[in-house]
């Protein structure tokens, strides 16, 4: 059971090693969304004017106007940085699943012992971990570049308990939520790139979480993070159900373009 | 006593929608047979291997292989067949080796690794099995898909169209493939459109269009199927003498030998009793009679004659 879920694993990673666009893809991307963290944060005080900044992070006693609206910008880092997983594991699930589908190696594996969950789980897995690593790989890269650019005092004040809980808890379940959609997605798709259309729906509430905090209209508490954080467990939850069911060997065959 | 089928298909029926691609196929295939499903393309010849080998559930009637219902415990049975697919279907950015690997991690091998190295060795892929696949010429990765199919040593082995799309060699390659696992004593069901294939490599063939017109071993089809047919050559051929033989009353169809060297195929009643008369008649209507012999026909046509009677 565990010997066949490393074995799909392994072989997903050892196709994605042979595919030099694809790491290009998740060794680039990921860097310019850091980069782009840190220009914003740097660029926005300098031109928008802190008396515009209505509620948000307390952020303690004898700190500037520019350095609050510098915290506020680099709290949005923690949902900034969902895109990361959100695009990794969506790239990941599409590349997979188009590439079985154009190389008809479904079939064959279909007449292997191994069984759908066991298939999906691999799969799921190969994405989701490579998705969640390089993810936390950027949240340290971007503490480390925050740190040498001065702002250790702002970093401090953004480093709260939603933070981390963003980063341990709803990377993981961005990141599944997204390979999975990119599965479904896959599985009615003829190539890559109309099965990438499908990441949108995961990109799109990012946004809207950013959106909604940065506006003030809603503020994430740890218990709201992990309230958030619980409800996309529950669609990855319907999400691995509706997989499963496509993943099904007579789906496969039968429904599968 | 006759041995139990070990694969076998009771009023197998499958429909897509309104499309019925398999029509309550009826048939045992004994241990160590090789069986040869002949058709069309739409004659669900893949639909009914997906069936046994339990990719796809019936939509009516039962089947077993190897005493195990496909559509309950398709896992299970993976474990003793082998399926060589109609697209060989690989990673292409993989090793043969690493895809072969791949496959045999699903199944329970004692020595995964050697069973790849053997698989490989038995295909005479072992020189290239370093190399990507995407390298490969369309035979290769059908002998690499055999491989694959063999790679855990099943006694009971579905191929189909083993030799569709490979040029002549490729295709000889392959056929004596298949005739050292029919050594093996492997049962092994094989699906193909080449009729010299099915006859050189099946004990018995089954032509299939949805249902199953005809079953038999090759040569008995040939026999049941035969018509009272002769050849005739005549010295300057013309189409008034033609028209002659067709008008003589034991004479059911008579037409030009269009396969031949311009010679007549004549229907006879009854080859054997009436081919000296049919000789006298060439001869009294001033015929230069060169040659009379009996027509063997080929299973190609007794195939075609099938197939056209069996989809009207």
């Amino acid at each position: 059971m565990i010997a066949r879920i490393r074995n799909v694993m392994g072989k997903e990673w050892a196709t994605m090693a042979r595919s030099p666009s694809s790491l290009l893809f998740f060794g680039v991307i990921p860097l310019l969304l850091v980069g782009q963290a840190l220009f914003l944060s740097w660029i926005i005080p300098r031109f928008v004017s802190p008396a515009s900044l209505a509620g948000g992070p307390s952020v303690g006693e004898g700190v500037d106007g520019v350095e609050r609206l510098r915290v506020l910008i680099l709290s949005q880092f923690r949902f900034f940085i969902l895109l990361i997983p959100a695009m990794v594991a969506n790239v990941f699930a599409t590349l997979s699943i188009v590439e079985e589908k154009l190389t008809r190696t479904l079939e064959p594996l279909l007449a292997t012992p191994v069984r759908t969950w066991e298939l999906l789980t691999g799969k799921v897995l190969s994405g989701a971990i490579p998705a969640v690593l390089i993810t936390w790989g950027c949240a340290g890269l971007f503490l480390l570049l925050a740190g040498a650019l001065g702002w250790g005092r702002s970093m401090v004040a953004v480093l709260s308990a939603s933070w981390f809980l963003s980063l341990f808890l709803l990377t993981p379940a961005v990141s599944i939520l997204s390979f999975l959609l990119g599965v479904i997605g896959s599985s009615r798709a003829a190539d890559a790139k109309s099965a990438q259309n499908l990441a949108v729906l995961v990109v799109l509430p990012i946004f809207a979480l950013i959106v909604v905090q940065v506006t003030g209209l809603v503020w994430f508490t740890p218990w709201l993070t992990v309230l958030l954080a619980a409800g996309i467990a529950g669609i990855d939850g319907l999400l691995v159900v509706l997989a499963v069911r496509l993943f099904a060997r007579e789906s496969i065959v039968v429904r599968w373009r | 006593m006759k041995p139990e089928p070990i694969i076998v298909a009771d009023g197998l029926t499958r429909r897509f929608g309104d499309r019925v691609a398999v029509d309550r196929v009826s048939i045992g295939i004994e241990d160590r047979e090789i069986l040869g499903l002949l058709g069309p393309n739409g004659a669900g010849k893949t639909t009914l291997i997906r069936m046994w080998t339990g990719i796809i559930a019936p939509s009516s009637g039962r089947a077993s292989v190897a005493g195990m219902d496909p559509a309950e415990e398709p896992e299970r049975l993976h474990e003793v067949i082998g399926l060589l697919t109609e697209a060989p279907g690989f990673y292409d950015r993989l090793s043969a080796e690493r895809n072969l690997a791949y496959f045999a991690g699903f199944y329970p091998l004692r020595d995964a690794k050697q069973s790849v190295s053997d698989a490989l060795a038995r295909m005479g892929l072992t020189p290239r099995r370093r190399d990507r696949v995407g390298t490969f010429s369309r035979g290769m990765k059908q002998r690499l898909a055999l491989a694959r199919a063999l790679v855990h040593e099943p006694r009971i082995l579905f191929l189909d169209e083993p030799t569709a799309g490979l040029d002549p060699e490729a295709a000889r390659a392959l056929r004596r493939e298949i005739l050292d696992l029919r050594g093996d004593g492997r049962t092994i069901v094989l699906s193909t459109h080449n009729l010299t294939e099915a006859e050189a490599l099946c004990g018995r063939v089954a032509v299939l269009r949805t249902r199953i017109i005809a079953v038999g071993e090759p040569k008995r089809l040939r026999e049941a199927s035969a018509r009272p047919a002769v050849r005739l050559r005549i010295r300057h051929p013309g189409a008034e003498g033609l028209e002659a033989i067709r008008r003589l009353p034991f004479v059911r169809a008579a037409d030009w030998d269009r396969a031949g060297d311009g010679g007549w195929i004549v229907d006879l009643t009854d080859a054997e009793a009436d081919r000296p008369a049919l000789a006298a008649a060439v001869i009294e209507r001033g015929g230069e009679l060169l040659e009379i012999s009996e027509v063997r026909r080929t299973l190609e046509e007794v195939y075609l004659d099938l197939v056209q009677e069996g989809g009207g």
